[in-house]
């Protein structure tokens, strides 16, 4: 347990979601584990005792965005409901409280006793994990992930409204949204033929999205074409831990051990399918995700689940961008039809799929491309949307 | 009777089939909130008959809905059967889906609370006009098809085979869809109180407090099934049905083979998923307005069997031909045998002649166990009072003498806790550990540690006696969660349940069961494994190592387990009146 507190602790550190000197950990065994600072452990030991879970995390993100979207909620506006899809699917809304009530265990437990992850104001987020540390992990860094795209959201929308939000939107831009470089990575040359050198190029190239803080460890998957059969990462596996978690999946079904593969193997196929591809990589970058949900077409459209139900292809800086949910909500069927010609296709809310024709050194830099481009074209939409309106 | 509750009609039925007098009578609102419905309001409608022998007329045996069902939340017609175990002397409970149970609901009631034994064969009528007590003569002795189809012109029927009337100690109660209440020799209990079948039938809707909120929580949940693999996923069990299963526990050898003394059987993909499927015209079966539709049969209407049956009557008995496993699984279904422990039996029964019962004699043994007649009336008993009659109690591979299933423990280590903690004896679904351990849900967890291991088994076995009592099916949770249940429910009542509320009811529930336990007799020497896992090796190779257990750190394990529970260590409790707390 002690070995998995360190772990993720240095994840949340490493991966820019987390203040590394604002982090606490808490887990219960038989007895209590908690490492982090000394004025945040005794309330987390006070949640954690209120609540039938393993693990607690209670830190403070590394940019002040959320406390800024908290503050530019109204009233007494009890939770936050993105609509990308990490909350759709699995947070459903994130509850708020305020700082008031940032030291208050009990009212913490108590939105806890509901919830995966909350944010509290001047404290920053806190997330549990049922069973393991890895869930309270993951569970934070969905919560941020789902935080930071409607902050951006709505500063696109509303302007900066609070004091200080400009400057500390310069920091952002400045630590996160410059262009990605990747000069200083190598790829295999494919086609790649041997099994071990296939499932060490995917390791690989799966430590590169998440060191190149292009995605979040758990938000992604990947794989590659070897003949009749598919090597996919599994249900649940961290891009930077991908050793061990690749599973065959052959074409005609004729083995069912895959089906601890991705839930997103429906789609990988229908993409080979359609367009002979080696390698496909997928993942969850945030200016990606925020663009795709920017529509020009929504004046006079009567589609609300725009995420399920839109019909039409949109060009996001050139890349096709669809709807469809995950898993079997018919994103695969989406997907495959644009994707071949550019090499990339975006998904309303969800994240980018790319291809590699012969390997992925392809995939990743369209994965990049498309992400660096996104970042470029949104600080531009906000320059020209908040000229004049910035405190 | 007037219902002022939303999800719950409020009101039971009570039947002395001895007198065949009924009562219809208020269920107290505190029992509904504190336990819900299905297996936690049977147990604690058992808290004054709990230390009745399992086939005393006396001894309780109740049907019990939840608040859900009735309702359009996913997979939640369900209900729970409860009862002492006549095969483990343990409290038991078992969920099965259906219809049944959406027209005992239908029928004004939250549960059907039978005691007393009917003085000849008899099926009892329920509906919201009345109840009414049949002879059975003409049925006795007649298998569950023919018992079934006599009697669904009245409604949906709930029934017992031969094997139940002849008290098999692990015969099953079958719905008239096929649906099992298994493991636990249940229908020995309904075949002790004469009783050959249950109808039922009603009109009474179930009152939802918010639909809206229903309907967006019950697309949350559907979001998420969509999202797993292991559901809608395309190997998932939507597809294949659990036999899905069968490649994976191949690949991670863990398969149980020849009584537990290997864990892979390299026939295996004689009967894997997709095996069965080119094998038959596989069309997707299920539950009652079920959306997953797990279960698969032929385009006769023959019902294919599930992971643990196809893996015990193939592997563990050495047996590689699937139409003789499908024959068997349709034979115990027709019997109303349970198919784990039959297979399991048979397979102790085999180690100790030397040789594994062939394809061939699979079927006659069956027969002769429903009967009792022969090898069969020993066989009847199961493989632990077997075993220990024959002098050979080490060939038994159960816990609390309800035979393992096809997960072998020396290939999860959550497995191997949670079949010795689990209430009902070695059951696969009270923690469910496979979850997590193999299909990586909701997180994966190391399958070859301990680690952790205690407090993950106590918080799952929480959350299933929760999910046993709203009732719903097990398999939602390998997408969804308490979170989104907690949602469905809260429409359903108009009562708030918080995800932890239910963990909450869940423990509650469960360790009322391990006192019920512990009074009549067990303690911590019951919750251990069969000495095989602690000194025989599994089958290694491919690069996976399946030592044998580690006795000492199972020890400790188990022994924090306890600790994390409340319990002494020693696995009791401190407190003698804690029933007495409880609502």
């Amino acid at each position: 347990m002690k070995r998995q507190i360190a772990k993720y602790k240095e994840k949340l550190a490493a991966d820019g979601s987390a203040d590394p000197l604002r982090i606490a950990f808490l887990a219960k065994d038989d007895i209590l584990i908690a490492e982090g600072p000394a004025d945040l452990l005794p309330l987390g030991e006070e949640i954690l005792a209120r609540l039938n879970v393993v693990c607690a995390v209670l830190a403070e993100p590394s940019l002040p965005f959320i406390d800024f979207l908290v503050r530019r909620a109204t009233g007494e506006e009890p939770c936050l409901v993105p609509r990308d899809t990490e909350t759709r699917t699995f947070l459903h809304d994130i509850p708020l409280l305020r700082r008031a009530d940032r030291g208050d265990s009990e009212k913490i437990a108590a939105l806890l006793r509901r919830r995966k992850g909350i944010i509290v104001e001047g404290l920053g987020i806190v997330a549990t994990g049922a069973f393991t540390p890895e869930q309270a992990f993951i569970h934070y860094c969905s919560v941020f992930h789902a935080a930071f795209v409607k902050y951006l959201l709505d500063v696109l929308q509303d302007g900066f409204l609070l004091p200080g939000e400009e400057a500390a939107f310069a920091d952002l831009r400045q630590s996160w949204l410059q262009p990605i470089a990747i000069g200083d990575l190598t790829f295999a040359s494919g086609p790649l033929e041997d099994r071990t050198a296939i499932l060490a190029e995917i390791a690989r190239v799966g430590r590169y999205t998440v060191g190149k803080r292009l995605v979040d460890s758990a938000f992604g998957n990947i794989s590659w074409r070897d003949g009749q059969t598919i090597l996919i990462s599994q249900t649940g596996a961290h891009l930077d831990e991908l050793a061990g978690c690749i599973d065959p999946v052959p074409n005609d079904n004729s083995s069912t051990a895959g089906v601890t593969a991705s839930s997103e193997l429906a789609a990988h196929r229908r993409i080979f399918e359609a367009t002979g591809a080696r390698a496909i990589l997928h993942g969850h970058p945030k200016l990606a995700v925020v663009m795709s949900m920017l529509c020009e077409h929504q004046a006079g459209c009567n589609i609300a689940d725009c995420w399920r139900q839109c019909p039409r292809v949109r060009f996001v800086g050139g890349t096709p961008t669809v709807a469809g949910e995950i898993g079997a909500g018919g994103l695969a069927e989406k997907v495959a039809p644009v994707i071949g010609e550019t090499g990339r296709a975006l998904v309303f809310g969800h994240g980018v799929f790319t291809l590699g024709r012969n390997g992925f050194g392809e995939a990743f830099a369209a994965l990049v491309e498309v992400e660096n481009w996104c970042r470029e074209e949104f600080c531009r939409r906000l320059q020209r949307e908040t000229s004049g309106t910035a405190r | 009777m007037k219902n002022s509750l939303n999800g719950w009609h409020g009101s039971m039925l009570r039947v002395d089939l001895s007198t065949g007098e009924s009562r219809r009578e208020p269920i107290p609102e505190s029992w509904l909130h504190g336990y819900l419905g299905g297996r936690g309001l049977g147990v604690r409608l058992l808290r004054d008959f709990y230390r009745l022998e399992p086939l005393a007329p006396e001894m309780p045996l109740v049907f019990a809905v939840g608040p859900l069902c009735g309702s359009p939340a996913p997979t939640s017609a369900h209900l729970a059967v409860v009862s002492r175990s006549p095969l483990t002397g343990t409290i038991y409970d078992c969920s099965a889906g259906g219809r049944f149970a959406w027209r005992l609901k239908s029928a004004g009631i939250d549960a059907l609370f039978l005691t007393g034994r009917a003085p000849r064969p008899s099926v009892l009528a329920v509906t919201p006009q009345g109840v009414e007590v049949m002879d059975a003569a003409a049925l006795w002795g007649r298998r569950i098809e023919a018992t079934v189809a006599a009697l669904a012109e009245r409604g949906s029927v709930a029934a017992i085979g031969p094997a139940g009337e002849n008290k098999v100690l692990f015969a099953n109660i079958i719905m008239g869809e096929g649906n099992s209440v298994g493991r636990g020799g249940l229908g020995a209990v309904m075949g002790s109180k004469n009783l050959k079948a249950i109808v039922v039938d009603g009109d009474r809707k179930t009152v939802i407090a918010d639909p809206q909120r229903l309907q967006a929580a019950r697309q949350d949940v559907m979001r998420l099934f969509k999202a797993s693999p292991v559901i809608f996923g395309q190997l998932g069990i939507a597809e294949y049905g659990t036999p899905t299963l069968v490649d994976l526990m191949h690949q991670r050898r863990m398969a149980p083979t020849e009584n537990f003394r290997r864990t892979v059987f390299d026939a295996a993909v004689n009967y894997s998923g997709p095996a069965i499927r080119r094998a038959f015209e596989v069309k997707k079966d299920g539950c009652f307005g079920c959306p997953i539709q797990c279960k698969k049969s032929t385009k006769q209407g023959e019902h294919l069997p599930e992971y643990e049956t196809v893996s015990h009557f193939g592997a563990l008995n050495g047996i590689a031909d699937l139409h003789s496993i499908v024959r068997s699984n349709s034979l115990c279904n027709e019997l109303g045998m349970d198919t784990i422990s039959a297979a399991a039996t048979l397979s102790a029964w085999g180690e100790a002649q030397g040789r594994f019962p062939t394809a061939e004699e699979m079927g006659p043994l069956l027969e002769a166990t429903a009967h009792r007649r022969g090898i069969g009336d020993r066989l009847a008993e199961g493989s632990r009072r077997w075993a220990v009659g024959a002098g050979k109690p080490q060939l038994s591979m159960s816990v609390k003498a309800l035979e393992l299933p096809a997960y072998d423990p020396r290939g999860a280590y959550g497995m191997a806790l949670a079949y010795c903690t689990s209430n009902r004896g070695g059951c696969h679904l009270r923690a469910y550990p496979i979850a997590h351990e193999i299909l990586r849900k909701p997180v994966p967890t190391d399958r070859f540690s301990f680690a952790g291991k205690a407090r993950i088994i106590k918080i799952a076995e929480d959350t299933n006696a929760a999910i046993d009592s709203l009732v719903a099916c097990k398999f939602s949770f390998l997408g969804a969660s308490l979170e989104e249940y907690g949602a469905l429910v809260s429409a359903v009542t108009g009562h708030e349940f918080s995800p932890q509320d239910l963990k909450d009811i869940g423990e509650r529930i469960y360790l009322s069961e391990r006192f019920y336990n512990l009074e009549n007799g067990f303690s911590m020497a019951d919750d251990v494994l069969p000495e095989r896992f602690f000194c025989e090796p599994g089958s290694s190779g491919e690069g996976i190592e399946v030592p044998a257990i580690d006795r000492a750190r199972f020890t400790e394990e188990l022994t924090k387990y306890y600790r994390i529970r409340g319990l002494t260590d020693a696995g009791r409790f401190a407190d003698a009146g804690f029933l007495e707390r409880q609502p």
